[in-house]
Parts: structure tokens; sequence; C-alpha cells
């Protein structure tokens, strides 16, 4: 090789990357060496800099063995985390994090609340119970990504009143106007702020063809969907809801989860994050032909339970007027506690990883959701029982 | 786009069939923990932030592995997907110095011999060129960090869709950003 070596093949060499052919004439020609030498003086500086990178020096931490059982839990968390949000991820409600909780809570099974409204015809919480779920049942869905569960079991979606942005409030009389509701907030704690989002109204018709073909893509074509369903008009009403948050925490973002964007773990990014989060009654409602029990125990099969459990639980619950939360079988606890004057519910995701926790209750037809990272859910309770 | 998705697209490769699919990641998983995990601590200081960031690297292998690829840049493609999950951290982790300061506490015990004033100059100089690091261009930073972990060319290459003959310039034009930057970074904090 007769050519001089060009600055890459000289940057090579320093590394040791350059092949023979390119380290003969390093050897013997002067010129390259001395231009060689000066790219080493450059190197070495910032070499030295990051030398720190490839340090040796033992650091604490897992085996690879103990980290091996941790990645298998946290595989699992995810698996669920992530059919959850696809299962609840809505692109027609936009709204913040807590705020998705709830509503994502009201469209989770929309055929069982929908369809709870036969008896009444109309469908509004007042009560919140619990259903431990096996997302990872659900896989099978994994191609249902964006749209709401309404979109697709539906063809014909009209809004009659789109959502809107979340705008701050100034104080809690602003977002009382703002919401059209009285917004309660704890007395001895400054919010660090509050957002009013606007609701949002729509109507869907039902058409079962499309509905049963989603259960049969999820492998349960063993669930069957009654005929009387089939172009049954479903209208929603979500009002107008507050998220009011202490702490550092990230703004209600379009999609309605904030705490997702970034790496790292949420709980450490934002560890003193708690939101409030509070929203009159969402209504639905349905005609009066639909058989709410069927269909609330086809959900309820949908979501793992056998039929027998289904039927147990149907029989306990008021479908008019309870709120039926699924939260992932593996990933989460859940128990009542007293809160607000009334019983409420306390859920717990005890991950090593991000601990979360979320209060939910019920009272004077406002829903009440508290979430917050980390698992000093005392502090929810803390802040349940200072409302005014 | 979250910037550590950025290159990953690009199939993860594993000439295994289905069936020894998973055996074959087990063994990926306790063969690269130990220098994932290390690289991991070094970029990010906060061990918890560490563990959880070595955990997605290796959730995101499993995610994105197929079954007609090869493993021969496995490890490549984990330092690839550490090094950007790391800067992501590094941007976004504004109680980094909390960090930076128990670090340099932990360093003083860890180190008795040395000089306290000497551990926390180096400290310091270690929280600076990670600063650098995560304002540089985040292709260049990429593979700054890559090369400086002990990676080859030719792993930095394929992981990074490259030729093998373009690392060297492109070295030598990241490390001039990165003295420009450190520079000006110095002279901030001098201000």
């Amino acid at each position: 090789m007769n050519k001089h070596l060009n600055v890459g093949q000289l940057r090579a060499a320093l590394d040791g990357e350059l092949d023979s052919a390119g380290l003969t004439h390093l050897e013997s020609c002067s010129y390259c060496q001395v231009r060689q030498k000066a790219l080493q003086t450059h190197s070495k500086l910032v070499a030295d800099q990051l030398a720190f990178l490839s340090s040796e020096t033992k650091v604490p931490g897992l085996s690879s063995s103990s980290a091996w059982l941790r990645f298998k839990e946290y595989q699992l968390v995810k698996k669920e985390t992530n059919m959850f949000r696809k299962l609840f991820a809505s692109s027609i409600v936009r709204y913040g994090v807590p705020a998705l909780l709830i509503l994502a809570l009201v469209f989770a099974f929309p055929a069982t609340r929908a369809f709870a409204s036969e008896i009444l015809n109309l469908f509004r919480v007042q009560q919140v119970t619990i259903i431990p779920v096996d997302f990872t049942g659900m896989e099978q869905l994994n191609g249902v990504d964006g749209p709401d569960i309404s979109q697709l079991i539906s063809n014909s979606i009209t809004m009659t009143q789109k959502p809107g942005d979340p705008t701050q409030a100034g104080d809690v009389n602003e977002a009382s106007k703002l919401a059209n509701f009285d917004v309660r907030s704890p007395q001895d704690k400054t919010p660090s702020s509050i957002y009013v989002t606007d609701g949002t109204a729509f109507t869907f018709v039902v058409d079962r063809a499309k509905a049963q073909a989603l259960l049969e893509e999820a492998g349960r074509s063993d669930l069957v969907l009654p005929d009387t369903l089939d172009g049954a008009k479903i209208s929603v009403n979500i009002p107008s809801n507050v998220s009011i948050a202490f702490g550092n925490c990230p703004p209600p973002s379009s999609d309605g989860d904030g705490f997702s964007t970034g790496p790292g773990s949420p709980g450490r990014r934002y560890p003193d994050c708690v939101i409030l989060a509070e929203i009159p009654s969402p209504s639905v409602s349905a005609p009066a032909s639909v058989d709410v029990a069927q269909l609330a125990q086809l959900g309820l099969e949908f979501s793992g339970m056998s039929p027998e459990q289904a039927a147990a639980f149907t029989d306990t619950v008021d479908w008019t007027s309870t709120l039926v939360v699924p939260i992932p079988k593996n990933a989460a606890t859940y128990e009542q506690v007293a809160v607000d004057g009334v019983t409420g519910t306390l859920i717990q995701r005890p991950a090593d990883d991000a601990p979360q926790f979320a209060l939910l209750w019920v009272k004077d037809g406002i829903i009440y959701a508290i979430g917050g990272l980390g698992s000093n859910s005392q502090q929810a309770l803390d802040i349940a029982n200072s409302l005014p | 786009m979250d910037e550590s998705l950025r290159h990953e697209s690009v199939p993860y490769a594993m000439k295994l069939s289905k069936s020894k699919s998973e055996e074959s990641f087990e063994h990926i998983f306790h063969e690269y923990w130990p220098a994932i995990h290390r690289f991991l601590s070094r970029m990010v200081i906060d061990p918890a932030e560490a563990e959880d960031l070595a955990l997605e690297t290796f959730y995101r292998l499993y995610k994105h592995r197929t079954d007609h690829q090869d493993d021969s840049n496995a490890r490549g493609w984990l330092f690839k997907v550490a090094t950007n999950l790391a800067l992501q951290s590094i941007r976004s982790f504004k109680r980094r110095e909390h960090y930076e300061i128990n670090a340099g506490k932990e360093a003083l015990i860890e180190t008795p011999n040395e000089q306290p004033a000497r551990i926390f100059a180096k400290r310091e100089e270690q929280h600076l060129v990670r600063m650098v690091l995560g304002q540089m261009n985040p292709r260049q930073a990429e593979l700054l960090i890559m090369r400086h972990s002990g990676m080859t060319y030719k792993e930095i290459a394929k992981a990074l869709r490259l030729s093998a003959a373009s690392i060297g310039p492109l070295l030598i034009r990241a490390e001039r950003e990165f003295k420009k930057q450190y520079q000006v970074l110095t002279q901030e904090e001098e201000i």
C-alpha cells in the first residue's frame, strides 16, 4: 500500500482496528506516523474523559439469576399494562391521567356499561366495585391499538360534543365555573396545577357481526352475542372533569398518559406527584330491549371468569349504578377503605420498579379518584379525608 | 419519536427455531446482564434507575426478536438500546444531581485512600461528560458511548447500520463535537 492512510484509517489504527495492509504502511510511513500522533493527542483527551464508561470496577446490583427473576416479573407487568392500555386507549376522549382512569373504566367494557342501562334506561355511577382481570389472556387483541372498543363494535359513531384540550385553571373556584360543578380541594394543600377538560358526548350503533368477529378474533367464539344487540343505539355523555395536581406532575397529555412518556420509572421521575380527579358521573343510555345481565356475564367471561363465576358475580352487582373497575390480576391488589364518609376502593400496584396507587370513591354523584406513584397510598387517604 | 426506538425497527438477528427462542433469550440475558447493568450504572449513576433501564433494555430485545435471525450481534443491539435509554434518562432526569452527590459520597467510602478533592473533581468531570453526551447530536453521542464502552468497529457498524470503514471518520467528528461542547459547558459552569 503506497497511498497514505486517511484519517479514518489513522483513527482505526489507534483503536487497533486497522487491517494488516494499513498497518504495514503505517510502520514504514513517517508522514502517516506524524499525522497519527497528532490525531492521538486529540483523541486521547476524549478517551480519558470517557474512560469511566468502560471501567471494570464492580458495581453493586443484582446477580444475573436474581435479575432474571426480576425480569420475569417486569415482563408480566409490562404485558398486562400493555394489554390494559390497548383495551382502554381512546382516541375519542382526551383527558388527564386520572380522568383517563375513570373514563377508561367507564369504557372498559362498553357492552357491559351501555347495556347496563336497560333497567332504568340510564346508567349512572353510584358505587365502585373491582374485578381482577387476566389481561394476558387477551393477547389475541394485540392489534387493537388506538381506537376504543366502541369503534370496534360499531360502524357508526356520531360525536355530539367533541372533547377539548385541557385548560389550566387558576384556582378551585375558576375550575368549578369551567367544569360546571362544585370542585373540592383540600384546604391545607396548595395544588401545583389544576386542569379542566371539557366533557364529550357521542352515540354509536352496535354492529353485532363486528362485535362478534372481535370476540372470535380474541379466540372466544364460545361467547355468542344476542341478536337483539344488533342496531342498538348507545348514547354516552361524559361531563367535564377536573384534575388537581400536587407535587411535580406531568401536564395532561393528548393521549391521556403523560406518565408514560420518557424513559425510566415514572415513580422516580414524579416521586411526589399525586393527582386528585373529579368528574360527575357519566351517563350511558341504551334501548330497553337489550338483556343486560346476559351481556354483563359475557363481558365477565371474556375477562377470564368461568361461566359460573361470571353468573355469581353478575348477581351481586347492580349494573345500573356500579362502575366495575377491571384491574390487572397479577399486577395489582385492592381493598375497601372508609373514605370521605363513604366506602372507597384502594388499588395498589406493588411492583418494586414503579409502585402506583389509586383511590376511587363516589359521593353525591361525583366520582373521585386520587392517583399517585410510589407506595405511600396514605397520601391519597389523607387528601380524601381532608376534602371540605 | 422515542429516540431509543429510532433504530430498533432493524430486526434483531437471531437464527433460532421458535421452540429454542425462549431458551436462547434466557442465555443471552445471563450472558449480557452484568455488562449492560454495569454500563448503565456508569451512565446514569442512580442504581435503581440503572436497574430499571437494564430491565427495559432486555424487555425490548425480548419484544423485538424474530424467529429468522441470528444472535451474532445481540451485544451490539443491547448496547445500542441501553445507550439510547441512558441518553434519554440523562436528558430528562432532573433529580440527577441528588444521585451525583450520593455517588460522590459512595466513592469516598469505596476508595478511602484517594483524596476527597480528587474524587469530587473526577465525579464533577463525569457529571459534565454525561451532560455533554446528553446535549450532543444523539447519533454522535451514541457512537462515542458505544466505542468507549469497548465495542468493536464491527459491532458498532452492525448495530448502527453503518459501514465499518465509516466508523473512524465519524468518531473523529464526534470527538471534535464532544470537545467543543465540553468547552462551552465548562465555560458556562465557570460563569
